[in-house]
């Protein structure tokens, strides 16, 4: 690999930097699996550090002794941690709040594994060594965060199959609640998984945190989907009502 | 209205955590800030000001906000979409017309019931 890597320095062949890139796949694809699960698709983190693979393999001197591993990891973790700071946010938060908020969203359901219940702020605050106004700041800013495709493979898993997949069928004895038939029209104009969402917390009365293992998401997920529906069934209110979405 | 909504949630959200709130209630606050706040200034907003006052007491938070407007719309009313969201949220609300304009009051307990701070 290494006359490899002096050939394509020497030459600038393409086909050896594609070879030299296939090569180390799986590096990308490990370093983008230790960034799953903070709301990013997984498929878009391998992307990324395919990207900063590429841009190792294209500055990688190998006159300097290091091995090429090492240098490749700490170019794709840059490119990793710069896609989840700068794309995931749809408005611009401080970066330090953008990294409280991804510590914390691991963080809240962790916690709450190890408690048997919610963590409260004051908990969440010695867990990530923050104070509780920080805490609550990056909560709060937190909902500019951007949604992670429910269409999309599951980020903390290899497998293919999609979130959407694991949130069931609707619950028919809803159809039964009152209130729920009433405002029937509003949900329907939802999508899909939003509305499910949007059932369990306020029809069925499941919590925020009951959802989330119901639905295998995390509970920043739940939140932010509720939070996103309650803004679409209002403005869906006063407006005539929309083609169905999902 | 949106930047003061913020700091209205965030406001709550920060004395609920002083009342060791967990995040569930905490998120639950918020949501339901918001929607009572959209109550009083209805779905196309309103010139005015809207006063909140937080309140902690042995049943919990207590959050009343009250609207002064320059305009004089029909009394304000919860949706029913509104009432079943906060009916999840929020262990009382009330959302209706006082002497000086639109009013609400939620208060939010903890879910095992107790009350961890007075005054």
């Amino acid at each position: 690999m290494r006359e490899t890597f002096a050939e394509y320095a020497r030459t600038g062949d393409i086909a050896l930097r594609d070879q030299l890139v296939m090569a180390h796949m799986g590096l990308a694809a490990y370093l983008a699996r230790r960034f799953a699960n903070r709301g990013q698709p997984l498929d878009d983190l391998i992307q990324v550090a395919s990207l900063g693979l590429l841009k190792a393999v294209e500055r990688f001197d190998p006159s300097l002794g290091i091995e090429f591993s090492t240098y490749a990891t700490t170019t794709i973790v840059g490119e990793l941690k710069r896609h989840l700071r700068d794309k995931g946010w749809a408005v611009r938060a401080p970066r330090r709040m953008q990294e409280l908020y991804l510590t914390l969203s691991q963080v809240v359901d962790t916690l709450g594994q190890e408690l048997g219940r919610s963590p409260n702020i004051a908990e969440l605050a010695a867990e990530v060594q923050a104070s509780e106004e920080d805490v609550l700041e990056a909560l709060e800013a937190g909902q500019a965060y951007r949604f992670a495709s429910l269409d999309a493979p599951r980020s903390d898993t290899d497998t293919p199959e999609p979130l959407g997949d694991r949130l069931g069928q609707e619950d028919v004895d809803l159809a039964r609640a009152e209130e729920r038939a009433t405002l029937l029209p509003l949900l329907e104009q939802l999508p899909t998984r939003q509305r499910q969402v949007v059932q369990l917390r306020f029809f069925e009365g499941l919590t925020q945190s009951e959802i989330a293992r119901r639905l295998g998401i995390s509970q920043m997920q739940v939140s932010r989907l509720l939070t996103r529906s309650v803004a679409q069934l209002r403005s869906f209110a006063k407006q005539p009502k929309q083609p169905k979405k999902s | 209205m949106p930047e003061f909504l913020r700091l209205a949630r965030v406001t709550a959200a920060g004395l609920a955590g002083r009342l060791g709130f967990n995040y569930d209630e905490v998120e639950d606050l918020r949501l339901a800030i918001d929607e009572l706040c959209f109550g009083l200034t209805g779905p196309t907003g309103r010139l005015g000001t809207v006063e909140l006052r937080y309140g902690l007491s042995d049943e919990g938070l207590v959050v009343e906000g009250k609207g002064h407007f320059d305009d004089d719309l029909a009394p304000a009313v919860l949706s029913q979409l509104s009432t079943v969201i906060l009916d999840a949220l929020v262990d009382e609300h009330h959302l209706g017309t006082g002497p000086l304009g639109p009013e609400f009051r939620l208060v939010k307990r903890h879910q095992d019931g107790s009350a961890r701070a007075g005054g």
